[in-house]
């Protein structure tokens, strides 16, 4: 009978055994994990944990219609570590093929460091590629950098952003705290082959900035620019500024500053990046007369069927002459007055207005105050105090001379006649993304006051319109719409002399389309032109190449028989 | 006999389930760090290619080649709008 038991209790010693062994185990287990797992996880993690900065992306911008204006990518620096290199040569030739040349001077100037520059804004697949060679000794840093698919187009507006990627100029600037997203810390535990084993997700929202959506059409943005920029080469000018805007809501749907500059150049010169549709200051001559106008038959001081005497062609004032370049014998209409850009019928309205309330509708039009576009470096005119008006300041401002204006302003006081006498602030930004509605009310279409009546802004309109038809801005006509709109030929001052000079001028012509129901208000400005200086031949071509493609892009009806060459109606 | 062995073996299982769950969790942070920075290289491509993209289809570019190919404006009459 023992003997038959030995084997049993051998399996049985052995099975407590081996349950002995496991028990131990697992008791040793339970004591790592529950007991010492505080101060092993400590240890741990001070070996394998690491902080993980997130570089932003800067969101993009973008034109009206959702196209990309700037947006950042991603591109890689190569450097080497001299300290980790083996084999220098071995690196040089498995870098040569990916077009890296490494200088033996370069290694020898930074000295006794780890990090030399080897290659700069290298892509994601141009990395991928060296690193499947497998070199070491060699690293890359990431960074985002800000690209500008069109080109120079937009540059004035869309600004530029400094070396740390936060926005110096433009829209960069304004909208620098919505575009750059946040720097996210996160800790990244990673094996002891740099492998990470575990990352927080972060929320991509923070790092991503958001994008910014302009009132900006990309296409007429580039036939404004295409058109102005042969003119401003045609004429050899100083400068040259074209403004789109929508007279109902304000947007601006094209902006164009000449001379402008490439995003790809180093810039040289930084008065090239003033924006100066909104930053300079110019005499607007004739094309303010319509503020004149309009305050006059807003406030009953003149009526659409007066009559002026045009003093044939000079009036003394004083110890000044006013002249008229085209000269009227004996008595104008209202509308001759405009047709022929009277100057002479202009300081009679001015005078039967006074002074002081010219000055106040030059107000109430926006002259001499901000207009609130979102871009920096608006200027706000000039123009004395009423008080300080002398004799010949109420007939000089009368037809735009001894008023400094922005072209922004101008065209917003085109603006208000066009849209009914309302007067809007002018908005280039459409969109922030993710932005609630109630954050978005600074960058929204505002009407800023009613300047004159609806009926006179029906009959200024009525009077550009004969300009067009009839008068001075003939060479504005587009075939099949109506068009209304002023020329303006201003003398500049002579630095020199402190005079009004006969040799230099700015001209310009600010028209809209269809004449009577405007969608589209155009301002065409150029600065010294070299050859002719008259608006009707040189800024007035220019806006009607401008506005007929525009309203073709746009698909605005048109208003008016064609009438083609062999006066056929079409 | 058999209860205390069961009892073991349960106690063994759950040991070992409870490792397999934190391997098995390690093995899925090695996966989730690959996809995410698989993500982020797709993402990252698919910048550089929309970039790409936007610089072909630049206007100043188009223009110019239109011009160098001879291309004009099409008359009203040839273009069909489509809503």
């Amino acid at each position: 009978m023992k003997n038959n038991n030995k084997p049993a209790n051998r399996r049985k010693v052995l099975v407590i055994a081996v349950l002995f062994i496991f028990f131990a185990l697992f008791v040793k287990l339970a004591y790592v994990q529950v007991f010492m797992s505080a101060r092993i996880n400590k240890k741990v993690e001070k070996m394998v944990r690491r902080e993980n900065v997130e570089m932003p992306k800067r969101g993009d911008i973008l034109d009206a219609k959702g196209r990309v204006l700037a947006t950042s990518v991603r591109r890689y620096n190569l450097f080497l570590d001299p300290k980790i290199m083996s084999d220098l040569n071995e690196v040089k030739q498995k870098l040569a093929p990916h077009g890296i040349v490494i200088k033996q001077k370069s290694l020898q100037e930074f000295g006794d460091t780890s990090y030399v520059p080897a290659a700069f804004n290298l892509d994601e697949s141009a990395v991928r590629k060296i690193k499947s060679e497998k070199i070491s000794g060699i690293g890359f840093e990431n960074k985002f950098i800000r690209q500008y698919p069109e080109g120079r187009l937009l540059a004035h507006i869309l600004g530029i952003t400094g070396k740390d990627g936060s926005g110096l100029e433009g829209i960069e600037k304004v909208c620098n705290s919505y575009l750059s997203g946040e720097q996210v810390k996160t800790m990244q535990s990673r094996d002891g082959r740099g492998r990470v084993i575990y990352d927080r997700l972060t929320d991509t929202s923070k790092i991503r900035g958001l994008d910014i959506t302009l009132t900006i059409d990309k296409n007429i943005q580039f036939i404004a620019e295409q058109e102005l920029r042969k003119a401003f080469s045609e004429y050899k000018a100083k400068k040259a500024i074209c403004i789109v805007q929508n007279p109902k809501n304000g947007e601006i749907l094209a902006m164009v500053s000449l001379p402008d500059f490439d995003f790809e150049d180093k810039i040289k010169n930084i008065s090239a990046l003033r924006n100066t549709a909104i930053s300079d200051i110019f005499e607007p001559g004739s094309t303010f007369k319509i503020v004149t106008v309009a305050a006059a038959i807003d406030d009953g001081k003149i009526t659409m069927s007066d009559n002026f005497y045009l003093e044939n062609g000079r009036m003394k004032i004083g110890n000044h002459t006013i002249r008229d370049d085209h000269k009227i014998i004996g008595y104008a209409s209202l509308s001759k007055a405009m047709e022929q850009s009277s100057n002479i019928g202009m300081v009679k309205i001015a005078q039967k207005l006074g002074s002081k309330d010219f000055y106040d509708y030059i107000r109430r039009f926006g002259f001499y105050s901000v207009s609130g576009i979102d871009i920096p470096g608006e200027a706000k005119g000039l123009l004395l105090d009423e008080k300080n008006w002398n004799s010949m300041t109420l007939p000089t401002v009368s037809f735009g001379q001894g008023i400094g204006v922005t072209a922004i302003q101008l065209i917003n006081s085109f603006s208000s006649i066009a849209n009914g006498g309302v007067l809007m602030k002018p908005i280039i930004i459409k969109n922030i993304e993710n932005t609630r509605p109630e954050n978005m009310s600074f960058f929204e279409s505002k009407e800023i006051r009613r300047v004159v009546s609806e009926e006179t802004a029906d009959k200024v309109k009525t009077l550009l319109k004969n300009v067009v038809d009839k008068g001075t801005g003939r060479t504005a006509k587009i075939p099949g719409y109506s068009v209304g709109g002023k020329t303006g030929t201003a003398q500049k001052i002579d630095p020199a002399t402190g005079k009004y000079s006969t040799k230099h001028y700015v001209t310009s012509f600010c028209g809209m389309i269809p004449a009577m129901n405007p969608e589209l208000v155009v301002l065409v400005v150029i600065d010294e032109p070299k050859g002719s200086y008259y608006a009707s031949s040189v800024t007035a071509p220019v806006f009607a190449l401008i506005a007929e493609r525009a309203v073709q892009y746009l698909n605005i009806p048109k208003d008016e028989p064609e009438i083609i060459k062999n006066d056929k109606i079409k | 006999m058999y209860k205390p062995l069961l009892a073991v073996i349960c106690i063994i299982f759950g040991v070992f389930a409870y490792l397999w769950q934190q391997t098995t969790a390690v093995r899925l942070g090695y996966k989730v760090s690959e996809l995410k920075n698989e993500y982020e290289r797709i993402n990252a491509e698919n910048d550089s290619l929309r970039l790409k993209i936007n610089s072909i289809l630049a206007l100043e570019k188009m223009d110019r080649i239109s011009r160098e190919k001879n291309l004009y404006k099409p008359a009203e009459k040839d273009i069909v709008y489509i809503d």
